[in-house]
């Protein structure tokens, strides 16, 4: 592998050493600032928070106990391994004893630093992301041996390109007609390349045995996963910051750790259920947000302002790719061959996606069913249709969804913003708003 | 029963006092530094006019973008429920309220229970509100109020770009440089105004009866450029400026029921 120093930049200009270790110690107090912040309001909306969620506000650091383990893994001669979109096969990386680790960036004041190197009208979750790496802000982006960028949107296509000034970048090429006759033998073609780079990179072979049973953990995982968000179906056992903030802590969190302590809360809300202990008052409007990821722990924004407002709302669902659609869908294997294998992982991540990247001859009819589903399953009174700046693709889905959603009667809002604090108090104005005609629906 | 209304809006406090049913007392004052203060001045004169004291008001609900500033509130309701409301009151017939202030736009849809059912809001620009033709006013070296009188005097349209009150503001420079004449230029300011307001209108659905509030529904240029655009007739109260107030007094009764 090549010295990340010998690398020729090609994009990101030189910044002094002294800038960028001042620009990272503010950023990383000021962020340890915020999440103890966002813990401590979650904890203020729901008084009686499960007690099974202290161990996912204690994974939530990002400077904390799972850096150390992470460094410490690799110390022992582990790989990790970086990912930007929930496309990166992570069963791979699991079978050739490497450990996975979302790296997309929810920090604000690191978008500021990204505009170096691209324009505002770039997507800040993209901006922010490059200027983290530009001051080494992110623990696991920083461990990350390699990254897995996946050619979903534009902003991502070339953030895994700009990402190769630091790293090494395999760019997974993924075919954006989800039904045409080639896509899936192509996808798979690049799943397999993909494996040969896993193997290279931590000298193990990826073998059937190896293979089997990173798919029957990383199943275990979305067991956990379907369990807690069935649970929320009913009335409100947990707020949807707890969940959304269990569900994102997958991204970097040990899997099988994940796991057990996922399973350890579902056992508790289960038991409130029988016990009728709610988290807010039952006919709380119940929201579902679609629309740009969100990422942990910045942009905790529109969960909060929902779930604090005045009427407050209580999100019961979402179809985000940072929430509910991390794991939703497991990888369906006939037979346990190598081949059958490969091509059950290449299905799960590409015909399960929902990802407004997709077009088809019905467009992206997977993302439509899948929010109507939702809608009825989950009781959903309103939906947050949720666009950063710059988020081109899901901006432009809009008109489409918003139709659907007209015809069984159920309302939604358009919510644009940024990487920023400072319109939090016009948010505020329309979340309030939407959720006030909510309950008045409700009570008609 | 009497309630009472507080708009705490970005540039000034509206009161609106209701007596089963019916407006009794108005005040407005500027929001200042000091908006509760502000609002006190703005509830006192209302009661004055109305000829009541405060303790008997049963009930007293805020709006606007201040809301929490309003000291003496029972409880609040958002700017654009209380739009809402208001329209559907002095219109019954209405089912899209447009709310033009000083600092933002927004549009209502209400169903025939006059309950909304949607809504928009100008996207984090003041070039769609009221603070926009202020500035071009400037630009123009005019008083505000002769803006729309002269935009009606223009014969032809000459388009500019409100993408946002500084670029808006160099347009018309350029405008002026071309020596255009001042009522087609006042016009240009209103054309692009009612642009980026339609165009979020016509994004929320367009449905009949149209009712326009806030403060700039008093400037007869805007609403002849509005009117043009969206080719419907456009229905506007009494002091539109105090409809917020009246929505969050209506509130404030359905409240104490």
């Amino acid at each position: 592998m090549k010295n990340p120093n010998e690398l020729q930049k090609k994009y990101v200009p030189d910044m002094g050493q002294k800038e960028t270790e001042d620009l990272r110690n503010l950023i990383q107090s000021d962020s340890k600032k915020t999440i103890a912040d966002y813990i401590s309001r979650m904890k203020k909306t729901s008084p009686n928070r499960p007690k099974a969620m202290e161990y996912f506000d204690e994974i939530a650091n990002l400077f904390g106990q799972r850096q150390k383990e992470l460094q410490a893994a690799k110390e022992s001669g582990k790989k990790i391994v970086g990912y930007f979109c929930s496309f990166a096969p992570i069963e791979l990386i699991l079978a050739a004893d490497a450990i996975p680790v979302r790296v997309n960036s929810g920090w604000y004041d690191a978008a500021k630093i990204g505009d170096r190197v691209v324009p505002v009208e770039v997507c800040p979750m993209v901006r922010s992301t490059i200027g983290a790496k530009m001051v080494s802000l992110s623990p696991y982006l920083e461990l990350s041996d390699a990254l897995i960028s996946v050619s979903t949107c534009d902003g991502m296509t070339k953030l895994g390109e700009i990402m190769g000034d630091y790293k090494q970048v395999w760019t997974l090429p993924l075919p954006r007609v989800k039904d045409s006759a080639q896509s899936l033998s192509y996808w798979n073609k690049e799943i397999r390349a993909t494996k040969e780079n896993i193997e290279k990179l931590t000298g193990n072979k990826i073998d059937k045995k190896k293979l089997r049973s990173s798919i029957e953990l990383v199943h275990k995982a979305t067991k956990a996963f379907r369990r807690l968000q069935e649970l929320r179906k009913g009335p409100p056992v947990i707020m949807g910051r707890d969940a959304m903030l269990v569900n994102q802590s997958f991204m970097w969190d040990d899997i099988t750790r994940w796991t057990q302590k996922t399973e350890v809360l579902c056992d508790e809300l289960e038991k409130r259920a029988q016990e009728k202990i709610w988290a807010c008052p039952p006919d709380t409007p119940r929201v579902l947000v679609t629309g740009t990821p969100m990422i942990w722990p910045d942009n905790w924004k529109l969960p909060s302002l929902v779930e604090e407002a005045s009427p407050q709302g209580v999100i019961v669902a979402d179809e985000l790719c940072s929430s509910d659609r991390i794991l939703n869908d497991p990888v369906g294997v006939d037979e346990w061959t190598m081949d059958d294998m490969l091509h059950a992982i290449s299905e799960r991540y590409l015909m399960a996606s929902t990802c407004p990247c997709f077009t088809s001859a019905d467009g992206n009819e997977d993302r439509i069913n899948w929010l109507i589903n939702k809608v009825k399953d989950w009781k959903v009174n309103g939906v947050i249709y949720y666009v950063v700046r710059g988020c081109m693709l899901y901006a432009m889905e809009y008109s489409r969804v918003k139709k659907v959603l007209d015809t069984i009667n159920l309302p939604v809002y358009y919510l644009d913003t940024e990487y920023t604090r400072e319109d939090v108090g016009q948010m505020k104005t329309r979340v309030e708003a939407f959720l006030e005609m909510l309950t008045a629906r409700i009570d008609f | 029963m009497i309630t009472a209304g507080i708009d705490m809006g970005t540039q000034s406090v509206k009161v609106v006092v209701l007596k089963d049913g019916h407006v009794v007392g108005r005040g407005k004052t500027f929001s200042g530094f000091d908006p509760s203060k502000a609002a006190e001045e703005a509830c006192t004169e209302a009661l004055k006019k109305a000829k009541l004291t405060p303790s008997e008001i049963d009930h007293v609900t805020a709006t606007g973008s201040g809301m929490e500033m309003a000291l003496s509130s029972d409880s609040t309701i958002s700017m654009m429920g209380a739009d809402a409301r208001a329209g559907v009151f002095l219109f019954p017939a209405a089912r899209t309220v447009i709310d033009v202030g000083a600092e933002e736009a927004r549009a209502m849809k209400c169903d025939d229970h006059g309950i909304m059912v949607d809504f928009v809001v100008n996207e984090r620009c003041a070039a769609g509100a009221g603070a926009f033709i202020e500035a071009m006013a400037r630009a123009l070296e005019m008083k505000l109020e002769e803006l729309g009188p002269l935009a009606l005097r223009a014969e032809r349209a000459s388009p500019i770009n409100a993408s946002c009150v500084i670029f808006g503001e160099s347009d018309v420079v350029t405008l002026i440089h071309r020596q255009e004449s001042k009522p087609e230029i006042a016009r240009a300011i209103f054309d692009a105004m009612a642009d980026r307001v339609s165009s979020m209108i016509f994004r929320l659905g367009l449905t009949p009866e149209v009712v326009l509030v806030g403060g700039v529904a008093k400037d007869v240029g805007f609403v002849a450029s509005l009117k043009r655009k969206l080719g419907v007739e456009i229905l506007i109260p009494e002091q539109p400026e105090f409809a917020g107030a009246l929505g969050a007094a209506l509130a404030a009764a359905s409240r104490t029921k």
